[in-house]
């Protein structure tokens, strides 16, 4: 490179001497006509090659006036092309779809995306600038295949799930964040500072040990380049939020119908009078739904000189909730640096250092008495405000939980702030060609504070009442560190290439935090919630600490072999030592091993013209999960030991639940069959495989035990034994195709689908299964983890259509067990096991929450200045249970009951309406919906000013764009949210009134310069 | 440049190699667990309050002792009513019982319990500590005297608590090692019990020195025997309470003829859920009068009934028999009392320990009776030691003579029922006599098992396999083949 530089120069310098033709011009990226500096520029005759500059010009002379040359650069489309002597050439590049030769961050190192035996998928920063998530998160959802994301809420700020390649555990089934090398938290992280992700999906992750089970997401933040302008991106957008859906729910006159229709259907008057009056009533989720307001900054500068590279962002995000506003409101700030120094030929420095600072405020979102499930149970028939414009308070015929929801919103008071700095300091020292030492601390520092007022308020005698006001307030420190030192030695023999890699890296990960609460705020106000002013007190315990220090140690070892760069293999080999494993076990080692083979490299395949990369690959590993309890090997004195001296009580102190000495990670074996592949000019690239899972040693609690543990002393118990096991398999698909159409057309898009297939296949308890998740109000639990069903699958009782009349009640067995004996309108449920009665162990499959099938669609397009992109995201098969009806008399309902059973004939489907209790609402399949949905993420369309006004104004790009976010879900699922879930493995998929995903419409402008 | 080269690269080995497993070594901050207790006194007493607890969960040894026996039937409500009291009622019991299993669990429990203190007895010192440990001592042997007579041979684990993997690898010892295992605890614990207890229902030198007497004289160590428990008699402490029939009342609690006794209280609610967990004696429920209403008394379940030849074999003239036995006719029509019969209604309650008026009644009510369970009365004491005398190799017929009357001239108003025997006659007039004196109190089994006499008195005993009952299958299982089970089941 320098050598071409020089000839550059030498030329430049008027030092050659022929019968100079100027060749003078740019290099371009097609799509957004920005330079490509260090592109190369071949002239195929001669062989001499040059390179654009900073700006992306060239310059060289030739004795010709018309040359041949090939023109290519990293992430784009070789080009050949014929041109003409002159001094302002033009050359456009279009970006290459399957860059074979790109650079992907694996653990610990890097390799040329060609030579990867694992199944990596990598998203890149200009995928996640079209998604425009808020969250990082959100990147991942529809982009890659095997990955499935899923939000905890709507709300703003609210936690995301991501799950990849199945549910591997009843614990913590999240992958591992591993940011510019050190474990972090990827969820703080402001997405414009992100340069990739690549998502290691198998034992690809092995080298991670007992970190990689469920996966392992490599972050990348901006670097900047060596050699390159400094370059200014800014970014700035303001959007408007709606809500996603609105509950179909009955309207005044509908709910008096129905109302009265209770009553008298039991032989009583009706209580609602002049029903035809009734018009449609008061809408309550109108007035709780509100438009919400998000705006975003976003400014990155990067550039380099010969021996530095920078990257330095900031940004700001401030985001109302559709429901609540401010007082449901998220606002992110960060700001990034990240410096690379050549410290010497041999030596280089990295440095990253971001800063986040988040403030939240949240409103009570999620449940039995949320703000939405107010809103729908609040009956149409009031108001929310009265004469003088004050809430109105909520009848007590409506039970104790159901009050005014806009009195809620309007009374939550709290306040979360978070200051976190994350970074990294690492050296690399290359003595020799091929040998590299690095060495390399990351860290965590994040200190959060908040402050929860509960103001004195009588909302008419529920539950919700506060007849003393307080304030609670936290502190909590969370700290990690990382240390890594590793070797990695490159070095060629003949055709063969060998790549060894040796390290170790130390983890610790400590915090502590403390909590206390005041009594009686001065002037019951929010300006006053603080426990300096708060000066009462109580009879019990108001405050509390907890701290905590885990550490792990690991060693890991790696070798990669190269054959003819067509044939390759790896072998990796990781030991963890960690403080959450029990003395017996307090060390694992996790193999793998991986290979590869290019089919295309050989001749047979050399012949033929369209397939252009032929790929297939297989990997075959072990791995842990080490997300389990802290100290699980340790017993706690919380026995109950109480005897009598003198004839009183007196208390003594035992053990309670016994420990597990030998308690360890959940392991995870893993095996993955793929191909890659890329056809007619890389235009279509295609990505199968095929993976399985099985993760066993799962922890299970209140394992049966011998005896003469102690385990049925009073207050003791079973201890949590690794004694499950979870089976994952499925399919993986992803085809990518881009094309153009003359000079200014230009599209690529991509399509990825995943099937599921989740078996439980072990549960080493005394009953076989355990139980999760909850339904109703004192009904047993409706989820289950158990052998030979999806994990977390809903377990109830199954209908047979309603009972028309008396006779059909009578030829029926009893199904009084239930609650109440059956009569004509209510659900006939089946008797399973055919014992002539109905009761509890008539119950089954009845759904689950893990989808078949999920589907992801992205599309760009690119015409002249105009860009239009839309992805779109589909999940089908799985399940949700409705369970944010409160089932009261008097609460408002959905509208299906409109088609309840009102005398023979009328409705197989929908219970009739009584005031007495019924048999009809324990959990069954009618409570369990189809949760499928197709979703339109995002959309975006956008437009560039032309080359010729942005070169008078001296900016590289002038865009405007128009987003529109999750602006269409097709369902047949009635509640709020089809794609909102716990995450919970046991216990998920089950609705209580989820705050519903945001529908966005954005405006905004990027500029760059 | 090149310093800073050297520097880093020393830096990062020396990271490299200071590292070692020790990193991943900690203590958590803050927590006191089980392995970093016991830094105050308190802590002791505290653990060893909890060891006591345990010996509230016996109500079932003493209930079990009388039904499996031939001084009463099982009861209860019908022929299903606790299928595990049935079986062991009618000798079809196996290994596959509840109640079999609720005893074995609770039993190890007390031993870890106790073991649990032992195990720190050196951590600090004070005063006071001693006897603290020593009861910790006698509350283990207590409790696997209980399970080597209930289920012969049992895993012993003398400086240790129990931990996950024991079953598959610690065998069950053979009788004599568990036996000679809670004969070096009780000695232990006589280094520092006091003669007199503090707090009533601890356990005093005087419990100890019984129980040791009460475990030679199962192992037929007569001499042994003997001696220890003359001990305890001539050391003066213990006294008949005269009046027989107030032993078993609430006010007779913890009276002068009381050498160890279960602690039990009206002042704690209990459910079905936890039978361990209650601090009421569960049996008097159980016991109880089936649906009855009328003075004295209240009801229960109707279980533990006792049989005809038990009201028989009381002499006439003795005093014992109104007290032990109520038979429910007669009082209903004395009294007017009404009463439900259960399954296998013989017309008598074992009326020292059914539910009695006058407590608090909290919820559950059949499971927070507060009679405390008399386990060795100073009664006991004088037969113990009258067997021994009377069984040693050259027997002290003389002393065993006078302590079998001093009981029986407590049981009659005369002197007509003074003894004066010698040799087999001697030992058969002391085994009737406990019969009568311990009706209803549990030991009603395992005297006939130790002396060979149970196939004759109890229906569907067979040699060689009833002595002891069948260890539980689930324990069988987890032993994984380490564990055999006892011959016969």
């Amino acid at each position: 490179m320098k050598f071409i530089i020089q000839l550059l120069i030498f030329c430049s310098l008027g030092l050659c001497y022929s019968q100079a033709n100027n060749f003078k011009g740019t290099i371009k990226d097609k799509s957004s006509n920005l330079p490509i500096p260090g592109a190369n520029i071949v002239i195929v005759e001669s062989n001499t090659g040059y390179i654009t500059d900073f700006d992306g010009n060239f310059s060289f002379e030739s004795s010709e006036k018309t040359v041949r040359v090939e023109i290519s650069s990293i992430g784009y489309k070789t080009m050949t092309a014929t041109i003409n002597s002159s001094d302002s050439i033009v050359i456009l590049l279009e970006e290459s779809i399957e860059a074979l030769d790109e650079v992907v961050v694996t653990g610990y190192g890097s390799q040329l995306k060609r030579d990867l035996t694992g199944s990596v998928s990598v998203l890149g920063s200009k995928q996640i600038d079209k998604i425009r998530p808020i969250k990082l998160e959100q990147a991942l959802q529809g982009t890659v295949a095997g990955v499935n994301v899923s939000t905890q809420s709507g709300a703003p700020g609210a936690g995301i799930n991501i799950r990849i390649r199945g549910i591997s555990t009843n614990g913590d089934a999240s992958p591992v964040a591993i940011i510019d090398g050190y474990q972090g938290d990827l969820s703080l992280l402001n997405p414009s500072d992100i340069e990739s992700i690549t998502v290691l999906k198998d034992a690809q992750a092995a080298i991670y040990g007992t970190i990689g089970a469920n996966g392992v997401l490599l972050i990348t933040t901006k670097q900047g380049r060596k050699d390159s302008p400094t370059k200014f991106t800014w970014e700035s957008s303001l959007g408007v939020q709606t809500t996603s859906r609105k509950l179909p729910l009955l309207n005044a006159k509908e709910y008096g119908i129905l109302l009265n229709e209770s009553y008298t259907n039991d032989g009583r008057f009706p209580v609602i009078s002049n029903v035809s009056e009734l018009g449609e009533g008061y809408e309550w989720q109108d007035e709780v739904f509100k438009n919400a307001a998000i705006e975003r900054h976003a400014l990155t500068l990067s550039g380099g000189s010969i021996s530095t590279k920078f990257s330095i962002g900031a940004s700001s995000l401030k985001q109302q909730g559709i429901v609540g506003l401010d007082k449901s409101s998220f606002d992110r700030k960060t700001l990034r640096s990240n410096v690379g120094f050549d410290l010497s030929d041999k030596l280089k420095l990295n440095t990253s250092v971001i800063y986040t600072n988040i403030r939240r405020n949240s409103i009570n979102d999620f449940g039995l008495g949320s703000v939405l499930f107010n809103a729908i149970n609040m009956p149409p028939i009031y108001n929310a405000y009265d004469e003088n414009n004050d809430f109105t308070l909520a009848p007590s015929n409506l039970g104790i939980e159901i009050i005014n929801p806009l009195a809620q919103v309007s009374n939550t008071f709290n306040d979360y702030r978070l200051d976190k700095i994350n970074g990294t300091i690492g050296l690399e020292y290359s003595p020799l060609e091929g040998l590299t030492f690095n060495s390399r601390i990351g860290f965590n520092a994040a200190n959060s504070k908040s402050r929860n007022f509960s103001k004195l308020i009588n909302y008419g005698g529920k539950v919700f009442d506060v007849t003393r006001s307080s304030v609670n307030q936290n502190r909590i420190n969370n700290n990690d560190y990382s240390i890594d030192n590793f070797i990695n030695y490159k070095f060629a023999i003949n055709e063969q290439k060998v790549a060894v890699t040796i390290g170790s890296t130390l983890f610790k990960n400590y915090g502590d935090a403390l909590f206390a609460t005041g009594f009686d705020v001065p002037n019951n106000s929010w300006e006053n919630a603080d426990i300096s002013l708060a000066n009462g007190t109580s009879t019990e315990k108001t405050s509390g600490a907890y701290s905590y220090d885990q550490r792990r140690l690991s060693y890991f070892a790696r070798f990669q072999y190269d054959f003819k760069n067509k044939i390759f293999f790896s072998g990796l080999m990781r030991r963890d030592a960690s403080t959450k494993f029990g003395p017996q076990n307090r060390i694992g080692v996790f193999p793998s091993v991986t290979g590869g083979y290019i089919l295309s490299e050989e001749q047979y395949f050399k012949k033929i013209d369209w397939i252009n990369f032929l790929k297939i690959r297989a990997s075959y590993g072990l791995l842990g999960s080490d997300k389990i309890g802290d100290f699980l090997y340790l017993s706690q004195l919380t026995g109950e030991g109480v005897y009598v001296f003198d004839n009183q009580l007196s208390f003594g102190r035992a053990i309670g639940v016994v420990p597990n000495s030998a308690v360890k990670w959940e392991a995870s074996e893993q095996l993955d069959l793929g191909l890659d592949a890329t056809f007619f000019n890389n235009n279509i690239n295609v990505t199968f495989d095929y993976f399985q899972k099985t993760t066993n040693d799962l922890l299970i609690q209140n394992i049966p035990v011998s005896g003469i543990l102690g385990v049925r002393a009073p207050g003791s118990g079973s201890p949590t034994v690794n004694a499950g096991e979870i089976f994952n398999e499925g399919y993986e698909l992803m085809i990518k195709y881009s094309t153009s159409f003359g000079e200014n057309f230009y599209l690529t898009s991509s399509i990825n689908a995943t099937t599921l297939n989740n078996r439980v296949t072990k549960v080493n308890n005394s009953v076989g299964f355990v139980e999760g998740g909850s339904f109703g109000v004192g009904q047993q639990a409706p989820s289950r983890m158990e052998v030979g069903f999806p994990i977390g699958y809903f377990y109830g009782y199954e209908t047979d259509g309603i009972f028309q009349n008396r006779s059909e009640v009578i030829s029926h067995p009893s199904q009084v067990a239930l609650g109440a004996p059956a009569a004509p309108g209510d659900f006939r449920y089946k008797d399973l096991n055919e014992d002539g009665v109905i009761d509890d162990k008539d119950r089954t499959y009845i759904g689950d929450p893990i989808p078949d099938f999920t589907f992801g669609y992205n599309l760009n397009l690119n015409y002249k200045n105009i860009d239009f992109s839309l992805n779109a995201f589909a999940s089908v098969g799985q399940e949700i249970v409705r369970n944010y009806e409160r089932v009261q008399l008097n609460a408002n309902k959905l509208d299906y009951y409109i088609e309840r059973w009102r005398g023979e004939g009328t409705s197989n489907s929908v219970p009739r309406m009584t005031t007495r209790s019924t048999s009809n609402n324990v959990f069954s399949d009618f409570f369990v919906e189809d949760g499928s949905f197709l979703r339109l993420q995002t959309i975006q369309l956008g437009y560039s000013l032309p080359q010729s006004i942005l070169g008078k104004i001296q900016l590289d790009q002038f865009r405007l764009f128009v987003t529109a976010e999750n602006i269409l879900t097709l369902t047949r699922y009635k509640g709020y949210d089809p794609s909102a879930s716990s995450g919970a493995p046991i216990g998920s998929g089950i609705d209580n009134g989820f705050y519903p995903i945001p529908k966005t419409i954005t405006a905004g402008v990027n500029i760059k310069f | 440049m090149r310093i800073i080269t050297k520097i880093s690269f020393l830096l990062s080995l020396c990271i490299y190699v200071s590292c070692s497993d020790e990193f991943v070594n900690i203590e958590p901050q803050y927590s006191i667990d089980s392995e970093n207790y016991f830094n105050v006194p308190e802590d002791y007493n505290q653990a060893v309050i909890a060891a006591y607890d345990l010996l509230q969960t016996t109500y079932l040894n003493a209930m079990l002792g009388e039904i499996a026996s031939d001084n009463s039937l099982c009861g209860g409500e019908s022929a299903s009513d606790v299928p595990g009291f049935q079986q062991i009622d009618d000798m079809i019991h196996t290994p596959n019982n509840d109640n079999l299993q609720d005893l074995w669990d609770w039993m190890f429990s007390g031993v870890q319990r106790a073991t649990y203190v032992i195990e720190f007895k050196d951590k600090i010192d004070f005063t006071g500590k001693d006897k603290l440990i020593a009861e910790a001592y006698f509350l283990r042997a207590y409790y696997n005297f209980e399970l080597v007579k209930w289920f012969g041979p049992i895993p012993i684990k003398p400086n240790a608590r129990f931990e996950v993997g024991d079953e598959t690898s610690i065998p069950r010892s053979p009788v004599e090692e568990v036996y000679s295992y809670i004969e070096e605890d009780l000695l232990l614990s006589l280094e520092s019990l006091p003669l007199d207890v503090l707090e009533k229902g601890r356990v005093s030198s005087g419990a100890a020195k019984s129980l040791l007497g009460k475990v030679y004289l199962y192992q037929n160590k007569f001499e042994f025997a003997a001696n220890v428990l003359d001990e305890v008699i001539d050391s003066n402490v213990y006294g008949l309470e005269p009046n027989y029939g107030m032993i078993f009342e609430n006010d007779g609690e913890n009276g002068m003829g009381s050498v160890f006794e279960v602690q039990y209280t009206d002042l704690e609610g209990a459910g079905f859920d936890c039978f361990q967990c209650s601090e009421g004696n569960i049996a008097v429920g159980f016991n109880g009068i089936r649906q009855y209403n009328g003075p004295l008394f209240d009801s229960g379940f109707s279980f533990n009934v006792l049989t005809q030849s038990l009201v028989d074999a009381f002499e006439i003239g003795d005093i014992r028999k109104e007290v032990a036995v109520l038979d429910i006719e007669d009082w209903a029509s004395k009294t007017g009392a009404t009463y439900g019969t259960g399954y296998e209604h013989t017309g008598y309650f074992n009326r020292k320990y059914i539910a009695r008026k006058g407590d608090s009644n909290i919820g559950d009510q059949n499971l927070t009776n507060p009679n405390n369970y008399r386990a060795i009365r100073y009664a006991d004491v004088l037969l113990m030691a009258a067997e021994a005398h009377a069984r040693k190799s050259s027997p002290d017929n003389l002393k065993s003579n006078s302590y079998l009357n001093m009981v029986r001239s407590r049981a009659f108003s005369d002197n007509i029922s003074q003894i004066s025997l010698s040799g087999e006659a001697l030992v058969d007039a002391i085994f009737n006599e406990r019969r009568v004196e311990f009706a209803g109190e549990g030991h009603r089994f395992f005297d006939l098992v130790r002396t060979g006499k149970a196939q004759d008195f109890i229906d569907g005993f067979v040699i060689n396999k009833h002595e002891i009952f069948p260890v539980p299958l689930q324990e069988i299982q987890f032993s994984n083949g380490n564990w055999n089970q006892n011959q016969g089941y």
